[in-house]
């Protein structure tokens, strides 16, 4: 029986407690209960002595694959605990050795994710689940069962698809059909293929989907877009014969992303792509643009360099669109990693503030409006023939 | 040629950038500006919601340089501004454009001086000449300061079209202080503007939760059905402060708490609690709903008004186990000031929906705490089934919205305790935007000024609305000093009633509600 005086004093630190998984949700409420209750309970010394309330707003089940994965994903869960109460489900198939108690292959363990308030004031805490499997083709099914069991319901449902190198039949058949929101990560994909798949998945899921690339580009985006504004207005826009994207080496897919959301925007329809010779290592892919004020298609071509400039958490390190004209250049590049240069023709270049947000942050945006922002469902299609383009070269 | 729309701008979540412009702060020497302004216009910079070219320039009869207006101005935001400490960076590039003009309100040369000023910081930025002037100044300055506006040339007539520049003027509170001042400022200030240039502030509307009544009632099904006559019994708001006037009791003593709280901020929050729904969330469908309300109060006749309105002074006291002296003996409190502190009123209004539903309101200083909600009371369930055992936890379901502070909504209802017994216990369920959403709620200010840049007005005052509250609440007023003037004709001018600072206000407010057998909550 977990729910002793040590076990409360342990969960009320945080700490994981292994459980049977056909008792997760008794021990739970028993810890809870205890912990609610305060010192009096637990006796002396044992560390509880402010009231708690139990949280919760989502759902939100985290796949992971393996060690390094699963740990993120902790460090991620309580990252986020302060910032959105939920009950976490962490799921790491096909790895590890019990660690809790054992039903068909699959091991549990509860703890809290402690949030203390400044002041001694009333704590908020959440909880998590961590379920692991033991590597049997059946811990799938019994992990889409215990996700099941586990929802709290009314509350809706996230899967975060963030750390996971390929689709598996686990989010497809057993997580997305419980799901509310899907929220996968393009920022991590390794290469062009891995980036084609995950924007397949996500273009076709019936739930809502965020992406934390996406949102990791959202401050570039918006630097970006801002040059056009009034007065100098989309013009150089139309006009643009070339493009150039500098991203660090192991981001090509952010810098394609970038690229889908412009293409899409400004009515790009995809050539080709192919190695950029003669800016050394790099793509070069060709659009044609049909907007053009003497309504002939002319060609724009895109260069991606891979940099090892700053480039915060987006993996971007500058955005530059050639007008045209001469010296008609305008630019977003980041100095350092929370500031970016812009320039534009007509005024002095100037630094202006770029923040980079922690994924934790972006979890929360992904499950806010952002994360049903339909642009993102009009790039994703769009970043996905792109993908596909330069996969088809052997790149990425 | 005009600009061609910018096809990148469409679907990005921060949509909403004004176009370039620049903000005259007039009253730029005050507290407002230092306190709660320039904070606001730099997280509002922090957040990147200001367009990329944005100038201010801080106007006021002080000599001051630039550069010393910008330490100022740093050093307010390092005490005021919602996130501290002020990054270094990001100020640097802010207070580049920031500056200073010394000037009078009622010297047309020194407005003749700003436009000089103003076109060489729009010709050195950039600027296409959109203006929003700001008047932090007091209201005796309201109108002589946007006439001269009009007379230099500042603000320009409007006009359409793409090259079209605007010129907006927020007015800051109070906008009058009867209905006769409301009216001729009304029109003092439409010689210069169109209705559609005015943004009446009332910082308020800017606050998440005041916002959120629609929300809550319009986005939600299940209210908006028993938020009528049906189902309520009464309403109550409550706008509670624990400061007295703060050195402020030159100010006070004109104002009160009628016209410092009441007409403004808590008419507001009546009017979005009360009001049918708009036919769309543009400015004037939301602004016409509420001016319904407004019109639909029910006038107290003067026989009634004793009895229905409550007014009292604090006394001497304790706020936070500090003691406290009473209104009288505030710097700048006349011994004999006849200005109320507290107000408790009781009134109705006549709509189909609310027919027969009494609104209690009340607003003071020196209360025991500070809180600013409205809670709606239902009507109580029949107590056929627990009205023997386990009755008294039954009682009626309050629904209250807190607007200040840990804004948020509560719902008390009851709810079987646990044994064998039939015994039944009032709970309550709690949404707090702090610990739900886990972010802060942007300052009020912030909201509404990005709003005035973006040519939205539905979170400001429109010409009629201030008008139908001042008719409302000029009504007291007039029967305050009737009664005065007779008690001073017989020589025998009545006290008012006190509290003690840190209570919640004089028996008479309380039997207010007893009256109708009920009680103000306790917030």
């Amino acid at each position: 029986m977990p729910s002793n005086a040590t076990n409360v004093e342990k969960f009320s630190r945080g700490e994981a407690i292994s459980v049977e998984v056909d008792r997760i949700e008794r021990e739970l409420a028993a810890l809870w209960q205890a912990a609610g209750r305060g010192q009096d309970d637990v006796g002396a010394g044992a560390g509880v002595t402010t009231p708690i309330s139990r949280a919760a707003l989502w759902n939100l089940i985290i796949p992971a694959r393996g060690a390094d994965s699963l740990s993120r994903v902790k460090r991620l869960a309580d990252d986020l605990a302060p910032l959105l109460p939920a009950r976490v489900i962490t799921l790491c198939p096909g790895w590890g050795s019990a660690t809790g108690g054992v039903t068909g292959g699959i091991s549990a363990t509860i703890e809290s994710n402690v949030v203390s308030r400044p002041g001694g004031a009333r704590q908020v805490f959440a909880e998590e689940i961590t379920l692991t499997g033991e590597g049997a083709d059946s811990v799938e099914h019994h992990f889409g069962a215990l996700v099941r069991a586990l929802q709290i319901p009314s509350l809706p449902t996230a899967t975060l698809w963030i750390d996971s190198t390929t689709i598996e039949s686990l989010l497809t058949n057993e997580l997305l059909p419980v799901s509310d929101r899907l929220v996968v990560d393009t920022g991590r994909c390794g290469g062009a293929r891995e980036l084609a798949a995950v924007c397949r998945l996500a273009a076709a899921s019936r739930v809502e989907v965020g992406d934390l690339g996406w949102l990791r580009l959202n401050g570039f985006r918006l630097l970006f877009a801002g040059l056009f504004d009034p007065p100098i207005g989309g013009g150089p826009l139309l006009a643009a014969r070339h493009l150039e994207i500098e991203h660090r080496s192991p981001k090509l897919a952010s810098a394609l992303l970038l690229i889908a959301w412009l293409g899409c925007q400004l009515g790009w329809r995809p050539i080709d792509a192919a190695p950029a010779f003669d800016k050394g290592a790099g793509m070069r892919l060709r659009f044609g643009a049909s907007e053009r004020r003497d309504g002939r298609e002319a060609t724009v071509a895109v260069d991606l360099r891979p940099s090892p400039g700053e480039c915060g958490t987006s993996g971007i390190v500058s955005i530059a669109l050639d007008a045209g004209t001469p010296g008609a250049i305008y630019g977003v590049r980041r100095t350092a990693d929370n500031h970016a240069e812009i320039s534009v023709p007509i005024a002095p270049s100037r630094s202006v503030k770029l923040d980079s947000r922690s994924d934790a942050e972006l979890c929360v945006g992904a499950l806010g409006p952002a994360g049903r922002d339909p642009l993102l469902r009009r790039v994703l299609p769009y970043a996905e023939r792109l993908a596909d383009l330069v996969a088809a070269r052997g790149a990425g | 040629m005009s600009a061609l729309p910018n096809p990148l701008r469409e679907g990005l979540a921060a949509e909403r950038i004004p176009e370039p412009a620049t903000m005259v702060i007039f009253g730029a020497s005050g507290d407002l500006t230092k306190r709660k302004l320039l904070p606001a216009l730099y997280s509002l910079t922090r957040e990147r919601l200001l367009p990329g070219r944005f100038a201010v320039i801080g106007y006021a009869r002080r000599p001051l340089t630039d550069d010393a207006f910008r330490a100022e101005m740093r050093a307010g935001c390092e005490e005021f501004a919602r996130r501290r400490p002020v990054d270094p960076e990001l100020w640097e590039g802010f207070a580049r454009n920031l500056f200073y003009q010394e000037g009078g309100y009622d010297d047309p040369n020194a407005f003749v001086a700003l436009r000089e000023r103003l076109e060489q910081v729009e010709r050195q930025l950039g600027l296409p000449g959109n203006r929003v002037f700001y008047l932090s100044i007091p209201p005796s300055s309201f109108a002589i300061v946007v006439k001269n506006l009009g007379l230099s040339g500042l603000v320009p007539p409007p006009s359409a079209g793409p090259q079209a520049r605007f010129s907006r003027v927020i007015i800051e509170k109070p906008f009058g202080t009867d209905l006769a001042t409301a009216q001729k400022l009304n029109r003092d200030i439409h010689e210069t503007l169109t209705e559609p240039q005015i943004y009446r502030i009332d910082h308020y509307l800017g606050k998440e939760t005041v916002q959120n009544l629609l929300v809550f009632r319009f986005a939600n099904g299940i209210f908006e059905p028993v938020w009528n006559n049906r189902y309520v019994d009464h309403v109550q708001i409550t706008g509670a402060e624990t400061v007295g006037v703060e050195g402020r009791g030159g100010y006070f003593e004109q104002a009160g708490i009628v016209r410092d709280m009441v007409q403004n901020h808590l008419f507001q929050v009546v009017s979005l609690a009360a009001m049918e729904p708009p036919v769309a969330l543009d400015a004037d469908s939301v602004r016409d709903e509420k001016l319904k309300v407004l019109k639909a109060l029910r006038p107290i006749p003067s026989s009634e008004m004793d009895a229905q309105v409550v007014r009292a002074q604090y006394a001497a006291g304790s706020i936070a186990g500090r003691a406290v002296p009473g209104y009288r003996e505030e710097p700048g409190v006349s011994p004999t000031s006849q200005t109320e502190t507290y107000l408790a009123l009781k009134f109705f209004i006549d709509s189909w929906r609310w027919m027969g539903v009494p609104f209690y309101l009340r607003s003071a200083k020196r209360m025991p705490k500070r809180v600013t909600e409205i809670a709606i009371h239902f009507k109580e369930a029949p107590r056929l089934l627990f009205g023997r055992h386990g009755g008294e936890g039954v009682r009626p379901n309050v629904l209250s919205i807190r607007i200040q502070p840990d804004e948020g909504i509560s719902l008390n209802f009851g709810s079987k305790l646990p044994g064998p017994q039939m015994e039944v216990a009032p709970v309550t369920m709690e949404f707090r935007y702090g610990s739900s959403f886990g972010v802060e709620p942007p300052e009020a200010y912030e909201r509404l000024i990005l709003d005035c840049l973006l040519g939205d007005g539905t979170l400001f005052t429109r010409a009629d609305e201030v008008e139908a509250s001042w008719s409302w609440i000029s009504r007291i007023h007039q029967h305050w000093q009737e009664k005065g003037a007779a008690q001073a004709a017989t020589g025998a001018l009545e006290a008012l009633p006190t509290y003690p600072a840190g209570s919640w206000g004089p028996e008479a407010g309380d039997r207010l509600l007893a009256a109708g057998g009920r009680q103000w909550r306790r917030p």
